[in-house]
Formats: structure tokens, C-alpha cells, sequence
């Protein structure tokens, strides 16, 4: 696969990659929509710039960059499910256009095998978006760019609507806020969501509710959710994370964001949503989890792994003002929990309401199995 | 039909002959099976092929007295058979391609385990403690295998009345693995101190549940009760059509299991009149006659009382944690998709 390598794109692409792996590296893009949207704009960037003459060269490249955007933050895993998301797209664009040429050249083979491997979830096949049917020549010798030069206006426009899911994905998770939220229920959150926030406003235009945000420490990210939604009006308690339990009698329902979807169901979500769902779980209270569907992230098993979760700043925490603790003690200040699929009970997305167990399938729909590893 | 009843003798020997070989399981061995019963048969048409590959399967059915697995292996190659598409020129020449699928299938099944493996590989931390129950071949190659990357140590359930249990401990000692077998009534005992349950299967069935050997289900239990991981591996091949709503649904019991005996039955002359309106088979007062007072005195379980006990239990759904297959990691709600999709699709 490396054959291809980062060198093979221009210069000015590179330097965007650049660009994003270090600040990336820094921090300076956290959140995982902002970093879906940054790699977005940068493979866009890569592809119109990228030279080739067949697929496999424009998959090679596109993975080559992927990789080393996940390995500049590989806890931010929007930025592999985005080059996935891209790689996907591009793949069926492929397919389509080159329907036209090279007709039915991969003939799937009938074995006991494949019989099997028809039980595999499968996205519907989407009608082309391309009507006309573009000409394409792979590997021509005479005019290597040829095949590029036929294909980018596709490719682009694939890009494109991944960019659009991403900028949309706000508004589309709250599209049906007031079928969640009835009037008059208490609503318990944590931590200071975009997508959660926007939801809860959305359904603030038709009912009238309560809000209870959990400051949740050590950020206090809660005290920006609770000013934010009272500003828009809704009616907001903030509590300390400590009262979570005792509150929970009251709560309707739970609502919170998260930042990694996992395979199995469960997700990663800030600090504090383990101890809500939980507390959820022994009221029989429901978990809602807002989130758009970049956060679906094709890994099944990184709850085994202590070091799969994110780690703060312990200043927060314990600051240097206690100079006489910091030497005795050391201070860990985990970023988010792992909350298992048990606790979850329906996540809302930018396309549609899914129970835990049918993640697996929509991330078998929308990428490829062969790009889970980049 | 006269060629049909030559190849009904060849079947069964066949199907013996292809289990000889340890690598292949009883589904596997079927599918070998029928696939030479396809280039025997005198079928002329599709209708007459399929209806005695049927035939076939009732009769290796027939032979063993749990059909589960291999029920799996025949439902998935008639299945195959039947939706095969017609493109040879003669009849003859699609019952030797059917044959060489056949053939080609079982060839790549073999290297399902160690893909199984690699996958299972993934969700076994360094210096984890696993329990697992009775032997299974795919378990084994999934230990092994991880074995060699990463410390781990076994519990392994005797898995009475076959104490097949003894037999993992013993392969896996021999590998270095560091292994105890624990009583099947320990594992209540045990759990604490067990990082999560891997166990193999006889089938996986539509409604995500899981076949094994007696005791699966309840490990499942305790392992749900102390929160840990119930792992199952299985492969495709096991998949099976049938959705049993509890254990006495299985196509394995018969009114024998968990049948109740009157004192009187076990003084060797006992009439059928007085016992359990299950309890009218012949075949117990077959049994009874060779069980003599020693061995009941020696406080094991007669032969006589196996027969009252299940070979193989059912594992609802609701209990697994996930299913490793070649085909992916799959949640017991996938099991049941794929199933669906490749039976009725």
C-alpha cells in the first residue's frame, strides 16, 4: 500500500495535512465534529490537488493521509471515521461511473462463502447521482491524468455531501426534538454537548420543560449548558455532579452527547455520564444519547484498554496552590467514560433513532470493511 | 429409486470417513457428505436432487443422536444447492460444480478458526483470566493463539458426564498454559476471579441464542449476574434456522430427558403404569436392565441416569455478549439478521 506515498501529492496539499496533524497534535481542533469538518476540508484539498491514473493510486493516497491524521490524535476518532466516510463515498462513485465502461467486471462468484456473506447488512443501493456517464480509461498510457481529469467532478461532489451531513448535523438530530421531549418533564444532562444543546432548544420552540444540567467537574463545562439554555429560556437547574442520584426520582429522561460510538453500542462520552447512566439505569429512567452518525466508530473492544480513555489536565483537579498534597499524590483527570450499550437505550442521530444493537449495522452500511484498519 | 438407495449406504460412511479427520466438525463433514451424494445421485432434474439431498440429511439425521450441528451444515448446502444458478451446459456438469464448491467450501472452512482466533485475539487483555466450558476445537486455536502474544490463564469446567473438560486442561497444560479445572458446580465460585467466559458452540440460532454443551446456559447465567463477559465463538457454518423459545425445544430432547423414574422401575421389573405419562419409552427398561446396585452404590451417576440429562443446552440471547465468527464480531441481534438474510432473502 505504501507505494504511493505522502510524497506523490503536491506540495500545497501537504502542507494542509501539515497543518492539520499539528494542530491536531496541539489541540487546537478538539471536538470530534470540528475535526470531522477540518479533515473534510483537508481531503478535499488532497483530492483535487492529487494526481492519478486508477483507483487503487487515489485510495492509497487518501488512506496515506488518513493515517497520519489519526496518528496525530488517534482518541479523536471522527477524524478515521471521516476518511472512511470519504473513502466509502468515493469508492461508490467509482462504481457507478465506471458501470458505464467496464461493464460488470467484478462478477461476484457464487460459493457456500459468499452465500454466507449474504447475511451482511448492506446499504441500499443509492441511485447515482451522475446521470450522465463519464468515459474513464484507467492507467492510459498516452494521458496518465485522463482518468482524474474524468472522475474529480464526482469525487468532489461526493465530498461534498459528507461535508454538508457534517454541517447539517445539528439541525438533523433535532429535527424531531419535540417527539423526545414531552411539556412539563424534567430533563437531566451532563457536560456541554453542541448537539444535546441544540436539541434541547429545538424542542423548547414547542414545549415548555425543565432543564437539570450537572455541572460536571472537573471542567465545569456544565455552567456554559446551563447560562446557554437559560438564555434561550428554558427553565435550568444546575446541580453538582454529587446530587445526580439523588435528583434521578425526578428525572424523565437523560439526555447526553457523546464522542465515540462504538461498534458494540457502547460510546465514550464526557466525564460524569457513566454515574448518570448508571443512576439512570436503577430509576428505570431512559438514556438518550444525541449524536451525529461521523461519531460511529467501526472498534468494538476498547473498553478493555485503561489508556483508551482521554486524560486531562489534573490541575483542574488538584492545583499547584496545594503544594503539600501534589508531591504525596498523583492526579488523574480522565476526559470521558466508556458507558456500555446496557445503559443506553435509543441514540438520536442525523439519520434517524437506533437502538444500541443496530450501531454494528449502520457502520457496516457506511464504510468499508477493508478500511476499519487505515 | 434405485440409486437412491445405493448412495443412502455410501452417506453415512462417507460422513463417518470425513469426521476421521480432526480438523473437520460434524457441519463440515455433511457438507463433504452431500456433495458426494451429489455426483452419485441419478437425479435428472433440480426437484429430484434436492429432494433426496433431503433425504440424505434425514438419514445422517438419523445416525446420531445429536443432529444439531450437523443439521447446520445440511440446511446450509441444500440452501446453496437451491438457489444456485443454472449455467452448465448439462445436468451432470452442475452436480460436479455443486461438488467442487462443496469441496472448495469445506477446504477454506478449516481456515475459519484461525481467523476466529485473530479476532477473539483483540478482546483478550494481557494477563486475563478466562473460564471456559467443556472442549471445543475453535476455543483451543483461540487460546493458543493468543498464547503467544499474551499472558493468559484458564479455568476450564470438567463438563460431567464427558469430562471433556479434562481433555482442554491437558492440551492446554501441554502448551504452557497455565490451567485449572474447576467443578461445573464451582463456577459460581470461580466468576469473581474471571475476567470474562469464552465458549464454543454446536450452532448459533435465529433468535441470537447459542446451542453448546450442558452448562453453557447457566455460566451465561452467572456471567450476566456478575456483569462479566459471555463470549461465543462460532463459525459461519453454525449459523442454523431454528429458534427454540426454551431448553425443551431443542430437536435433542425427547421425553427420556429429565424424566421422572418410580422406585419401583429401578427393582429391574418395573411396569410402565405407574410412572410419568413421558416415561413410556421401551428403550428405559432397555437401560435399566444393564444397571446393577454396585455402580449406584459407588455415588456416580449410572448410565442409567445420564440418559435422563441433556447433551447440549440452549443460551438465550439476552445473555451473550458477543458472537466471534469468520464472517465478523457479531451481536446476537446480527446472528439473527444474517440468518434471515440468507435462508429467506
Amino acid at each position: 500500500m505504501s507505494t504511493v506515498d505522502i510524497a506523490t501529492t503536491p506540495s500545497g496539499s501537504q502542507r494542509s495535512v501539515e497543518t492539520l496533524v499539528s494542530k491536531l497534535r496541539r489541540r487546537q481542533v478538539v471536538g470530534s465534529r470540528d475535526a470531522a469538518l477540518e479533515t473534510v476540508l483537508v481531503l478535499r484539498q488532497v483530492v483535487s490537488k492529487a494526481r492519478f491514473s486508477n483507483i487503487d493510486q487515489l485510495v492509497a493516497i487518501i488512506r496515506s493521509v488518513g493515517r497520519r491524521l489519526v496518528d496525530a490524535q488517534p482518541k479523536e476518532h471522527s477524524v478515521g471515521n471521516t476518511v472512511r466516510k470519504v473513502l466509502h463515498h468515493i469508492r461508490e462513485e467509482y462504481n457507478t461511473a465506471s458501470k458505464g465502461t467496464a461493464a460488470s467486471s467484478s462478477k461476484v462468484t457464487y460459493t457456500i462463502s459468499n452465500f454466507v456473506l449474504q447475511g451482511q447488512p448492506r446499504k441500499q443501493t443509492v441511485a447515482p447521482k451522475s446521470e450522465a456517464i463519464i468515459t474513464l480509461k484507467e492507467n492510459d498510457p498516452d494521458d496518465p491524468d485522463s482518468f482524474s481529469r474524468a472522475l474529480k467532478p464526482v469525487l468532489m461532489e461526493a465530498i461534498q455531501d459528507v461535508l454538508d451531513e457534517l454541517e447539517t448535523v445539528y439541525d438533523n438530530v433535532s429535527k424531531n426534538a419535540k417527539d423526545h421531549i414531552h411539556s412539563d418533564e424534567i430533563i437531566l444532562t451532563i457536560g456541554h454537548s453542541r448537539t444535546v444543546e441544540s436539541f434541547l432548544k429545538q424542542a423548547a420552540h414547542y414545549r415548555s420543560y425543565t432543564v437539570i444540567v450537572a455541572e460536571t467537574g472537573p471542567s465545569y463545562k456544565g455552567h456554559e449548558m446551563a447560562q446557554s439554555l437559560s438564555a434561550a429560556g428554558i427553565s435550568t437547574f444546575l446541580v453538582p455532579d454529587s446530587s445526580i442520584y439523588a435528583i434521578m426520582s425526578r428525572v424523565n429522561k437523560v439526555i447526553i452527547g457523546a464522542h465515540a460510538i462504538l461498534a458494540n453500542g457502547g460510546m465514550f462520552a464526557i466525564t460524569g455520564s457513566l454515574l448518570a447512566a448508571t443512576a439512570a439505569r436503577v430509576h428505570s429512567t431512559p438514556v438518550v444519547v444525541c449524536a451525529g452518525q461521523f461519531k460511529f466508530t467501526p472498534l468494538w473492544n476498547l473498553y478493555h484498554d485503561f489508556g483508551a480513555l482521554d486524560f486531562a489536565d489534573p490541575s483542574s483537579v488538584l492545583g499547584f496552590e496545594e503544594g503539600s498534597l501534589v508531591d504525596n499524590v498523583d492526579v488523574l483527570n480522565p476526559y470521558y467514560d466508556y458507558v456500555g450499550p446496557e445503559l443506553v437505550d435509543v441514540f438520536i442521530t442525523n439519520d434517524g433513532d437506533h437502538p444500541p444493537s443496530s450501531v454494528y449495522r449502520l457502520i457496516k452500511e457506511s464504510y468499508d470493511d477493508d478500511d476499519h484498519e487505515l | 429409486m434405485a440409486s437412491g438407495e445405493s448412495s443412502k449406504f455410501n452417506l453415512h460412511a462417507t460422513y463417518l470417513k470425513n469426521l476421521q479427520n480432526h480438523e473437520i466438525s460434524p457441519p463440515l463433514a455433511a457438507i463433504l457428505s452431500l456433495s458426494e451424494l451429489v455426483v452419485n445421485s441419478g437425479a435428472g432434474t433440480m426437484f429430484e436432487l434436492v429432494k433426496e439431498l433431503h433425504e440424505g440429511a434425514e438419514v445422517l439425521k438419523k445416525s446420531t443422536t445429536n443432529p444439531i450441528s450437523l443439521n447446520a451444515g445440511c440446511e446450509l448446502f441444500i440452501a446453496f444447492v437451491t438457489l444456485f444458478p443454472h449455467e452448465s451446459d448439462s445436468f451432470a456438469e452442475l452436480k460436479s460444480e455443486l461438488m467442487r464448491q462443496g469441496q472448495k467450501y469445506a477446504r477454506e472452512a478449516i481456515s475459519y478458526r484461525d481467523k476466529i482466533a485473530e479476532l477473539t485475539l483483540g478482546f483478550i487483555k494481557d494477563d486475563s483470566v478466562i473460564l471456559t466450558h467443556s472442549y471445543s476445537r475453535v476455543v483451543m486455536k483461540a487460546l493458543l493463539h493468543a498464547h503467544k502474544t499474551k499472558r493468559i490463564s484458564v479455568y476450564v469446567t470438567e463438563a460431567r458426564p464427558r469430562g471433556l473438560g479434562i481433555k482442554t486442561y491437558e492440551e492446554l497444560t501441554a502448551a504452557g498454559i497455565p490451567c485449572t479445572v474447576v467443578l461445573d458446580s464451582a463456577v459460581a465460585y470461580v466468576m469473581d476471579k474471571v475476567d470474562f467466559v469464552l465458549v464454543g458452540s454446536e450452532a448459533v440460532v435465529e433468535s441470537g441464542g447459542l446451542i453448546n454443551a450442558v452448562g453453557s446456559s447457566q455460566i451465561a447465567i452467572i456471567a450476566k449476574a456478575s456483569n462479566k463477559p459471555f463470549y461465543a465463538l462460532a463459525e459461519s457454518y453454525k449459523f442454523h434456522r431454528l429458534f427454540p423459545l426454551s431448553q425443551y425445544d431443542l430437536p435433542t430432547h425427547n421425553p427420556n430427558i429429565l424424566s421422572f423414574r418410580s422406585p419401583q422401575i429401578t427393582a429391574a421389573q418395573g411396569s410402565a403404569s405407574g410412572v410419568s405419562p413421558d416415561n413410556q419409552t421401551p428403550a428405559i427398561n432397555d437401560i435399566s436392565t444393564f444397571m446393577t446396585p454396585a455402580i449406584s452404590s459407588s455415588r456416580t451417576m449410572s448410565a442409567d441416569q445420564i440418559v435422563c440429562n441433556p447433551d447440549v443446552d440452549y443460551t438465550r440471547p439476552n445473555l451473550i455478549s458477543l458472537v466471534f465468527s469468520d464472517v465478523g464480531t457479531l451481536t446476537p441481534e446480527a446472528i439473527s439478521q444474517y440468518l434471515v438474510a440468507m435462508f429467506a432473502g
